[in-house]
């Protein structure tokens, strides 16, 4: 499912260029609006990867789980550390599962 | 980058009184890190490490037993600094050592909490000792300065500064925007509290500074662009042409007598007291084309008002015997380059005319405190003169602020009206008279005087007379009474605020105000800070104030930028560092930085101005991709630190809250709590960062992931953080990350602000207990094992 960018929360990376968003998107599929805010031009070509979901300092977006996960209110939530992420699997029971993740490799 | 050595790290436990062995089992502390990774010596020092400690632990490192220290236990800021100097003396660079004070993280001599200190011990340790694998050599940064500097504004503050200046044989570039230095001083009549005149004390400071060479005065000249930093200003100063020679020019006069050139008297006040250009040549009283300098002679070149010249005339050219007229001279663009810059730009008057009710502007004996100050301009007849105070001060309609010397400016004007006319009455209509300090004396001397009365109360109604003079109506607020008076000259004190050239220099140099147009400092600590390295304020741009605190604060501010004057700055090297193969150019650190320190590379990558920087972290705590570390607390050795917190030490029912402290508010509180024996509880791990503002959103998301229940961030209070908006970018940042835990079903309550002053130990000890028992009541973290 697309991404969904919260206007209230999105600064438009304080209207650079290029929104951090759409430099971290693989299929190059975000943009800013004519409002200075995030906006996924293509939502069907998303492939839920989730790195805008990751990158976005202001936590300003969200995608939902496909389909063949969880149905429409199932929600999967990353929180960045700094060499970890965690994240937060909530199905559409509102069943709550966390996992934790250390990355390899050193910070630099 | 430095060739990475191998750490190799000596732990040594300072256990002074046998303080520490009381408090934690040492005998199993010691073999336990005399294994970990890295350390190669671990040890306890009996004395606390004076005498034959010091010769040993020497003679250890050069023998290369070590390359770095973690000193765990209690050491006096003193003693960090003797072990520093005396190890740097035998080569051991000091940002190598890492200090670990168990008592400020809550262990204490509690024998039935011995097992767990001592488990929290070593928690602790093995914080500092991930720090410690992680620190780097550094040495401090030597940019190239300019033993230059270039002061904006001639008035009395600006006088004094390029004296004191030149006074330490610095190259000194004064801008001024008229024809000539004074300011506006050099307009007033007399000065508080001596009643001297103010040319005398200006004619000072000019012979001082005509005395030194090194300093040169562009006159009717304006900055317009600055480039560079601290150590090297690029300052262009757009020069207006003078139409005169200032070297050739003797200020002989003869020129002014050819001038077909003539102007009626200007009258700036409509009772006809102006501020007439001071006329250096005697001869000469009418007005002309080419005139004298204002508001000094200082420089002494004549100055053409080329607008007002008839066209083709070229009269004073022909009638000049030193051959100084340059008619045809363009417009000069210049050049400085300057290791920093003098911000003392002044003040202008209130506009009067906005105070409607007084009638300035539309009746002719209404006049301005600053049109007073040419009493001499008065007609003999006055009987009967009405001071309002406060014009347009202390009301919310015009200045919110007192101007602080209109109460001083208007005893003085009674007194010197008092001692040319002693029958004349004057009436002070005053809100509250502000004399501070030993301005008392002033105010005493002028109440003692016959025929001066202080009214508590402003005239509600000021009407013309048919017999020209004016009818007030006033009600006096100690009686009670309305009174009906009249006057002859009706004087409005009006107040200060910041000049034109204040808010253009503002534009061109980028300078923050506050909401009154004042240049913004954070008064306590650095009281003549601009908010911009290099560049300093003084004087009444930085808020109203009497001459003396103008001269003062412009000394200060003089006194300041010396160290940028010298060949080379020397830069603490705790400096922020991009890693450019992260960055992204989203730049938000150079939206977020509080001193503008960050500048455009080629490539469009973010470039730190080493020399603007103030070192606060902001860019790291706001950096998205981890690409910003500030020097000496990195973001890796921060992580490091926070991941070395293990909360199951304590039984999973118990909470356990990571605490980042500001080092300049919250740490020093904390400290003192551990000084003052507070119970500082078990649960609490503290992590001491330069700024709050410093703390990243992923440090927080790590200290959660890694199991504390509860993370608190505590800054400085509002409005007294050192780097003026540490807490503002905390706290939206905090903000959008309590948006997402409440997203992921955590509650937000598990991040929490909280702002504490250098003494609010007490407050900080009982909001960690209060924390602890909201933590307790909320339950584990999720992601607590």
């Amino acid at each position: 499912m697309p991404p969904k960018v919260d206007r209230e929360k999105c600064d438009g990376c304080k209207a650079e260029n290029e929104p951090l968003c759409e430099q971290i998107c693989p299929g190059d599929l975000f943009t800013l609006g004519e409002d200075k805010k995030a906006r996924c031009r293509m939502p069907r070509d998303c492939w839920d990867c989730m790195s805008c979901v990751k990158i976005c300092p202001k936590g300003a977006l969200e995608t939902r789980v496909p389909y063949q996960i969880g149905y429409h209110q199932a929600k999967l939530i990353p929180l960045m550390g700094t060499n970890s992420i965690t994240w937060t699997l909530i199905d559409l029971n509102g069943k709550v599962e966390r996992f934790h993740y250390i990355n390899r490799g050193s910070l630099d | 980058m430095s060739l990475k050595v191998t750490p190799k790290i000596a732990i040594f436990f300072a256990n002074e009184g046998d303080e520490l062995s009381q408090s934690v089992d040492l005998a199993a502390l010691v073999p336990r890190f005399s294994r970990a990774k890295n350390v190669s010596c671990c040890e306890v020092l009996p004395g606390g490490g004076a005498g034959k400690n010091r010769e040993d632990i020497i003679a250890k490192y050069q023998q290369g037993m070590f390359n770095r220290i973690l000193w765990v236990g209690r050491f006096s800021p003193e003693q960090r600094r003797n072990w520093e100097s005396d190890l740097a003396a035998a080569g051991l660079n000091p940002y190598l050592q890492e200090w670990c004070d168990l008592r400020e993280q809550g262990i204490y001599h509690e024998k039935d909490l011995r097992e767990l200190q001592t488990q929290k011990a070593m928690i602790l340790i093995q914080m500092s000792l991930a720090r410690t694998r992680l620190l780097e050599p550094l040495e401090p940064l030597c940019l190239p300065g300019t033993d230059a500097v270039l002061v904006v504004g001639g008035g009395t503050a600006g006088l004094h500064a390029v004296a004191a200046l030149a006074q330490a044989k610095k190259k000194v570039y004064l801008i001024e925007q008229q024809s000539a230095v004074g300011g506006k001083v050099a307009e007033l009549g007399r000065l508080y509290p001596r009643i001297c005149d103010p040319h005398c004390g200006l004619d000072f400071i000019i012979q001082k500074i005509r005395k030194t060479k090194s300093v040169e005065i562009h006159t009717l000249s304006r900055v317009v662009a600055v480039e560079g930093g601290p150590g090297n200003f690029f300052v262009r100063v757009l020069k207006a042409p003078r139409y005169v020679d200032e070297e050739r020019c003797n200020a002989c006069g003869e020129c002014r007598k050819v001038c077909p050139v003539v102007l009626p008297e200007e009258t700036s006040g409509p009772y006809g007291c102006q501020h007439a250009p001071e006329t250096v040549c005697e001869s000469t009283f009418r007005k002309c084309a080419i005139s004298p300098p204002w508001p000094l002679n200082f420089p002494t070149a004549y100055v053409i008002a080329r607008p007002l010249c008839p066209p083709h005339c070229r009269k004073c050219e022909k009638a000049c015997p030193s051959a100084a007229v340059l008619l045809d001279q363009p417009p000069t663009e210049l050049t400085f380059r300057v290791g920093a810059m003098l911000v003392t730009t002044g003040w202008d008057p209130y506009a009067l005319a906005k105070v409607e009710e007084y009638g300035y502007g539309r009746y002719p004996n209404v006049i301005s405190n600053l049109e007073m100050e040419q009493q001499d301009a008065l007609p003999g007849e006055i009987r009967e003169v009405g001071f309002i105070q406060c014009a347009g001060s202390r009301d919310e309609r015009h200045l919110d602020y007192c101007s602080a010397v209109c109460c001083s400016v208007t005893l003085k004007q009674v007194l010197a009206l008092k001692e040319k006319n002693p029958a004349v009455r004057c009436y002070i209509f005053y809100q509250d008279i502000r004399t501070p300090g030993l301005g008392e004396e002033l105010y005493q001397r002028v109440k003692a005087l016959e025929g001066v009365l202080f009214i508590r109360a402003n005239p509600a109604v000021v009407r013309p007379r048919q017999d020209g003079r004016l009818a007030l109506r006033v009600e006096d607020t100690f009686s009670g009474k309305e009174l009906d008076l009249s006057v002859d000259l009706l004087v409005l004190a009006g107040g200060l605020i910041p000049s034109e050239g204040t808010s253009e220099i503002a534009d061109v140099l980028k300078l923050p105000r506050n909401a009154e147009g004042f240049f913004e400092s954070h008064l306590p600590c650095h009281s003549e800070e601009s908010q911009r390295t290099g560049i300093r304020v003084g004087g009444t741009s930085r808020g109203p104030m009497g001459i003396d605190r103008a001269i003062e604060t412009a000394q200060q501010a003089a006194l300041d930028v010396l160290p940028f004057l010298q060949e080379t700055i020397e830069v603490t090297p705790t400096v922020p560092v991009l890693n450019l193969s992260k960055c992204d150019k989203c730049k938000r650190c150079m939206e977020e930085c509080p001193f503008g320190s960050f500048l455009f590379d080629a490539e469009g990558f973010s470039q730190v101005d080493l020399g603007r920087c103030r070192q606060c972290g902001g860019c790291m705590g706001t950096c998205p991709l981890l690409a910003v570390s500030r020097r000496h607390s990195t973001i890796e050795q921060l992580a490091a630190q926070v991941r070395a917190v293990k909360p199951s030490f304590l039984a999973r029912e118990e909470p356990v809250l990571l605490a980042f402290l500001c080092a300049n508010d919250a740490y020093p509180a904390v400290r003192r709590a551990a000084e003052l024996g507070l119970s500082i509880p078990l649960n609490v791990f503290h992590i001491t960062v330069p700024c709050i503002g410093a703390v990243n959103n992923a440090l927080i998301a790590d200290a959660l992931a890694f199991g504390s229940d509860g993370v608190l961030i505590a800054g400085c209070r509002d409005g007294q953080c050192h780097y003026i908006k540490g807490n503002q970018l905390i706290k939206t940042r905090g903000d959008d990350l309590k948006a997402k835990l409440q997203s992921m079903i955590m509650d937000p309550r598990r991040v929490r602000l909280t702002n504490l002053e250098i003494r609010d130990s007490r407050a900080y000890v009982e909001l960690i207990h209060s924390y602890l028992k909201e933590l307790k009541e909320m339950g584990p973290n999720p992601f607590r094992a």
